[in-house]
Formats: C-alpha cells, sequence, structure tokens
C-alpha cells in the first residue's frame, strides 16, 4: 500500500472556540500520537484529508504525516464527526511501524446476489459489516469480500468463513455471523394465512381482513 | 405501542432539549435510516404509526429497526379541572430526540424502496427529519 504525503501544521491554539475558527476557514484540527511521541495538537488542510482517506484503502490508508521538519507513518484511527451533518470535527493520528502488527477495522463488501433467497422471497442481511484484523500496515486489505451468489434461505456465512489474506489474522470468535439469509416473517405470516385459507373454505373474506389487521400490529410490538 | 414494563417513578419533568444527539447518529442496523434534523418528543403512537407506514409500503422482505424508546411518562390534567391538586395523570409515553439520532433503520430492501418507505414514514413524525443511507456516512467530507 502506498502512502499518501499529508502536510500537519503543528502548534496550533486548542480550545473548542479556536478549532472551530479553524474549521470555517477549512482546516481541520487533529492530534498525532503514538511511539512514544507525546501527543502534538496539528492541523491538516481539509481538502487534502478527504482527498487522503477517500482512497482505495479508505480509513485504513497509509499516510506520510509531515508534522513540521519530522515526517512519520501514520494512519488516521478515529475520526470525530457531526451528529447531524457527518463532517469530521477531529482526527487522531497514530504513528505506526511497518514492522509491527496492529489493528485496524476493514469493511465488509458483499459480492453477487443470491438468486435462489431472492425466488424464496428472503432476504439478505449482513450482521457484521467490518471486521477488525490484526496485521502489518501494509498488509491490511483495503476490504473483505463475501460472495453471497451460492446463499441460499437458512444458511449463513461466519467470520471462520471469511477470505482472510495471508498475514491477517483476526481476534473475533469464528462463530460470529456474517451474513444470514432468512425468510421474512411477513412472508411466513403470508404463507400461514394461504394455509388456513385453503383448509377453511368458507372463511369470509371480513375474518381474514381483520386476522391480517392484527397480525400486522403483532409484528410491530416484536421488532425492534 | 411500545412503553416500558416497569418504571422507578411514574412522573417526570420535563426537562429541556437543547443540544444533539450524543449518541445513536449513525445507521448501524439496516442499509437506510431516518434521522431526527429538530429536537422533539415523539409519542409512541407516532413511533407505531410511522412503522406501520414503513413495513405496509414494503410489503413483504425488508426489516425494521426502531432505534428509540418511548421512556419518558406525559401528564395531563382532565378537562375543566381547577389548576392545583398536584400534577396530572400518566396519559402518554414519549421518546425525547435531539438533532441527530437516528429514528427508524430499514434493510433488507433496494434503496428506491427503501426511501420511499422511510419518506412515509418520516410524514407521521412530528419533527423534521431525513432518510440517511449506511453507504454514504462513511465518506470523508469536511466543512
Amino acid at each position: 500500500m502506498a502512502e499518501i504525503t499529508l502536510i500537519a501544521e503543528p502548534g496550533r491554539t486548542t480550545g473548542s472556540s479556536e478549532s472551530r475558527r479553524m474549521r470555517s476557514a477549512g482546516r481541520v484540527p487533529a492530534v498525532v500520537y503514538g511511539h512514544g511521541i507525546e501527543g502534538i495538537s496539528v492541523s491538516v488542510e481539509g481538502r487534502d484529508l478527504r482527498h487522503a482517506l477517500s482512497g482505495e484503502a479508505g480509513l485504513n490508508q497509509l499516510l506520510s504525516l509531515k508534522v513540521g521538519s519530522d515526517t512519520h507513518l501514520a494512519m488516521a484511527r478515529s475520526l470525530q464527526r457531526h451528529p447531524v451533518r457527518h463532517t469530521v470535527l477531529h482526527v487522531d493520528f497514530q504513528i505506526v511501524s511497518r514492522d509491527e502488527v496492529i489493528s485496524a477495522e476493514v469493511p465488509i463488501v458483499l459480492i453477487g446476489e443470491s438468486k435462489s433467497v431472492e425466488q424464496e422471497k428472503g432476504i439478505v442481511e449482513q450482521l457484521l459489516t467490518s471486521l477488525t484484523v490484526n496485521a502489518t500496515p501494509g498488509l491490511i486489505p483495503s476490504n473483505i469480500e463475501v460472495d453471497i451468489n451460492d446463499l441460499t434461505v437458512g444458511e449463513s456465512i461466519r467470520v471462520g468463513d471469511l477470505p482472510l489474506p495471508a498475514g491477517v489474522t483476526t481476534d473475533v470468535s469464528p462463530d460470529d455471523l456474517v451474513v444470514m439469509a432468512s425468510i421474512t416473517r411477513a412472508v411466513v405470516e403470508e404463507e400461514v394465512a394461504e394455509g388456513e385459507g385453503v383448509e377453511g373454505e368458507g372463511v369470509a373474506a371480513e375474518g381474514a381482513g381483520a386476522e391480517s389487521a392484527a397480525s400486522d400490529g403483532a409484528s410491530g410490538s416484536e421488532e425492534g | 405501542m411500545l412503553m416500558p414494563r416497569k418504571v422507578k417513578h411514574r412522573k417526570q419533568q420535563r426537562g429541556r432539549l437543547s443540544g444533539q444527539a450524543k449518541g445513536g447518529t449513525t445507521v448501524n442496523f439496516g442499509e437506510y435510516g431516518i434521522q431526527a434534523l429538530e429536537p422533539g418528543w415523539i409519542t409512541a403512537r407516532q413511533i407505531e404509526a410511522a412503522r406501520i407506514a414503513m413495513t405496509r409500503h414494503v410489503k413483504r422482505g425488508g426489516k425494521v429497526w426502531i432505534r428509540v424508546f418511548p421512556d419518558k411518562p406525559v401528564t395531563n390534567k382532565p378537562a375543566e379541572t381547577r389548576m392545583g391538586s398536584g400534577k396530572g395523570n400518566p396519559e402518554f409515553w414519549v421518546a425525547v430526540v435531539k438533532p441527530g439520532r437516528i429514528l427508524f433503520e430499514l434493510g433488507g430492501v433496494n434503496e428506491a424502496l427503501g426511501r420511499s418507505a422511510l419518506e412515509r414514514a418520516i410524514q407521521k413524525l412530528p419533527i423534521r427529519a431525513r432518510v440517511v443511507v449506511r453507504a454514504h456516512q462513511e465518506e470523508v467530507e469536511v466543512g
């Protein structure tokens, strides 16, 4: 993974009002720490930061961070965001070493579409969207791809089934679910209602209507 | 309707609605969500109405998550009652919502259907809200 150079200006004034002024001027307050270095308050150009972290590697991009006269190999470890606008308010840069194993969150991406699940009116539910992996900075994958083309209803893919590249490990339990294909409750209820309809042919349409309304209400109290 | 099974105190003071949501600001379960843009109280009835609007629109398939819970009792005095004689009776339950809070999430449907279902649910809410997509929330925006 090639590094992207990012220039961080040290010596910024800390404090909420000063940080707010800095953000309105297009800069993002940040801190650099790690490898025995005492935390340095810095600021980076917003546009450069967006460019650096919007590549293929995403937030796990290796950065060549220039702080004054020093250059550090660093990664963005934590991004504080605005609760409504979701803009980046603050970044933590952690200094890393090329041969030191670190942990990072890698997104799990589903590839393909399960025809079988679609035919049976089921849904594919992704329970784990990112995986914490341990690897040296150069080996951290940009994402983990999971093929769901052959997934059928009732089947699941667990962490142990994920294709991790060489040199990448995870501490997450291999039994944890990543993707699950299941039939939704609405489809199950519909099938049950259809079955009852076939059995009791003489049942009035009004009764069936009331039943479906009642089942709708019940599903709500269970959800969430 | 959603309400607590048991509470420590039957009546609460109203409180203030200043500031923005401290947590629950990202879509964590489904693919799409409704984000509050204003502070407000959302009653259990409104939550239920929004949920029904959403589930009926997606018909089959899809899964709904409700990310807020109405745990605050609201009291009312009976009509034509003289002032005094203590606080009124608990009448309904509300969820206290601040801007940024994700109220509902939806998954297992395509984006067009998901968006239209969530737009219908927003119509049932007493505050301004918008649809957010999980795939876009990791983007690095600076402003």
